[in-house]
């Protein structure tokens, strides 16, 4: 506005009311448009919180607040098993898909009632603190290694994940490959770390890697497969997402080049948050849900979904091949020795109803 | 994931209401601090002001970090139990709206109050007349610093997904949702959605845009 307006204004409003006379419509007017945005404005506002409350009016069922790693639930195994939990108890379950590592997080918080997660050694460290009251395998699917289509490495002839590695780590340091790292606390990193740490690589040393060959993205699975497409690098991946990326095809120049190793076993578990630390949790929720996980019904339906061809995840809590799976898991798979076992002592472990428990041995 | 247009209507909806309210909140907190500091003579005047100007680059994952430790049950206002709702991603998007409002207030009430300062008192207004004059002739000013605080709040992703959760249905906003499609790899889903964002966003400020031209506001 130029100076004279301004002192017109000026004038206006402060010396001599009586002058705004002639403006007096445009004076009117202008309160009606502002009127009128305020209502638009108004009506916005209104129209997103009634949106807000018509999402919301189920409000009255009991909700379950699950935190859970991203693959389950970007996988579309929970949007497909949820429902039938929901409609089975009337309930309606929340969830909040972040990295193995800040939904531990959260229910160290009490911020969530129960966990769904992937990181075995960080999940018996949370148990053992007393912030979760139970741990319950539930499934399992596989990691693999992926790289560039033509497996320059020749990764595929390993004789196991370590060895596999192994090359990984020469070719690396020798300038011929790279490695993509999730590098971000999630289930994925903690299983590449352990992979790492059976050559003799503790997690300071990995870490210490040179960035021209080992790349510590800090990003999701789905995002470090994009930039191994873009990079021709190899990177440790859960089959799930790995799955998911070649459907959709992101990811055109790579391949799954090594798997089969059962080291490379990757254990889902739930784990109900303790309600004598945070005691507003919704426990028997936590527990009704825990146990319909581990019953046949919730087992069959997580064995009967399937993916991109592939049924993603395989169910192992059942009473039957929960002693084997804990034999497997607990006593050798998280402490890295189930390195020398075959892929088919634990693909067995597929759950199936009529699963004779000996063959197994 | 969004399947059906209800869903996207209810996420779109939720997008403008929580960025809608943090404008609001924000503008209500952040114009007559901006007025405040722009008008009033103090020491240190000159740090608040950088500082203002510092806070236009608060990440808005600290934001939302800050809210989570408050708001987490293991935090200071845990019981009252708000953390992953719309109430919680409302203060977290606040506190990003509250320096770009305060800051845009300032300096256009300062270029204001330069121009006709001498010629409001020399008129012989009072302090409190002289500041209501101000506030008018800086009007377009403060309608820019809400569209501003607006613009922000509605693209912003770090916050809203820490504090909200992005629960399906409950907390899923425009901003969270195209970061789960990209995550699942739906890469031209995600931009349509980003395409709606972008729509809605153009809608807000053609209507102000209107207005303004007409001299309406």
């Amino acid at each position: 506005m130029s100076s004279s307006g301004v002192i017109e204004v000026a004038n206006c409003y402060i010396r001599e009311p009586s002058l705004c006379s002639k403006k007096h419509i445009g004076v009117n007017m202008k309160g009606i448009w502002i009127a009128v945005a305020a209502i638009v404005v108004a009506a916005v506002v209104v129209g997103g919180a009634a949106g807000y409350v018509l999402m919301t009016e189920d409000d009255e069922v009991e909700s379950l607040r699950l935190a859970t790693t991203t693959s389950t639930y970007d996988s579309g195994l929970l949007d497909y098993i949820l429902p039938v939990f929901e409609n089975e108890t009337n309930c309606k379950i929340d969830v909040i898909a972040v990295g193995s590592g800040q939904a531990i997080e959260l229910g160290k918080n009490g911020d969530v009632d129960v966990l769904l997660v992937h990181s075995p050694a960080a999940e018996k460290d949370f148990v053992a603190a007393g912030y979760g009251e139970s741990r319950t395998l539930v499934m399992y699917n596989n990691f693999v290694i992926v790289g560039p289509s033509a497996d320059p490495l020749n990764t595929e002839n390993a004789k196991n994940a370590s060895e596999a590695f192994q090359k990984i780590y020469d070719n690396g340091t020798a300038g011929l490959a790279k490695f993509v790292s999730r590098a971000d606390n999630s289930g994925t990193h903690s299983k590449e770390l352990t992979v790492w740490s059976t050559l003799g690589y503790n997690k300071t040393l990995v870490a210490a890697f040179p960035s021209s060959w080992y790349i510590q993205s800090g990003q999701g699975m789905g995002a470090v497969l994009d930039m191994c497409e873009e990079l021709d690098a190899y990177t440790l991946s859960d089959d799930a997402t790995y799955y998911q990326r070649m459907d959709e095809n992101i990811i055109p120049h790579l391949n799954m080049t090594y798997s089969g190793d059962s080291a490379l076993f990757n254990q889902y578990s739930v784990i109900p948050v303790n309600s004598t630390i945070h005691a507003h949790v919704n426990h028997t929720l936590a527990a009704a849900f825990k146990n319909w996980l581990v019953s046949e019904a919730g087992q069959d339906l997580i064995a009967s979904y399937e993916k991109y061809g592939h049924q993603l995840f395989f169910p192992n809590a059942t009473p039957q091949t929960a002693r084997v799976a804990s034999l497997l898991i607990d006593e050798s798979m998280d402490v890295g020795e189930g390195v020398t076992r075959g892929w088919n002592s634990f693909r067995v472990l597929r759950w199936t109803d009529s699963f004779p428990f000996h063959a197994v041995h | 994931m969004i399947s059906t247009g209800s869903e996207l209507l209810d996420v779109t909806l939720l997008s403008l209401y929580v960025s809608g309210m943090a404008t609001i909140l924000g503008s209500a907190i952040g114009i007559p601090l901006g007025a405040l500091i722009g008008l009033k003579e103090f020491g240190g005047k000159g740090a608040v002001k950088t500082l203002t100007y510092t806070l236009y680059g608060f990440p808005p994952v600290l934001s939302g970090l800050v809210v989570y430790y408050v708001f987490s049950r293991a935090g200071p206002l845990g019981d009252l139990g708000i953390l992953f709702t719309p109430t919680a991603m409302i203060i977290a998007e606040t506190f990003l709206v509250i320096p770009l409002v305060t800051g845009i207030t300032i300096t256009s009430v300062v270029e204001v109050d330069r121009s006709i300062k001498d010629t409001v008192k020399a008129l012989g207004a009072s302090s409190s007349q002289s500041i209501v004059t101000v506030m008018r002739e800086a009007w377009v000013g403060l309608v820019m610093a809400c569209m501003i605080g607006f613009g922000r709040v509605i693209a912003e992703v770090g916050a809203a997904y820490l504090v909200g959760g992005n629960i399906d249905g409950e907390t899923r906003v425009l901003t969270t949702a195209i970061m789960l499609e990209t995550r699942m790899g739906h890469f031209e889903w995600a931009m349509s959605l980003g395409i709606v964002l972008l729509s809605v966003a153009l809608m807000v400020f053609l209507f102000l845009r209107l207005l303004q031209e007409r001299e309406m506001l």
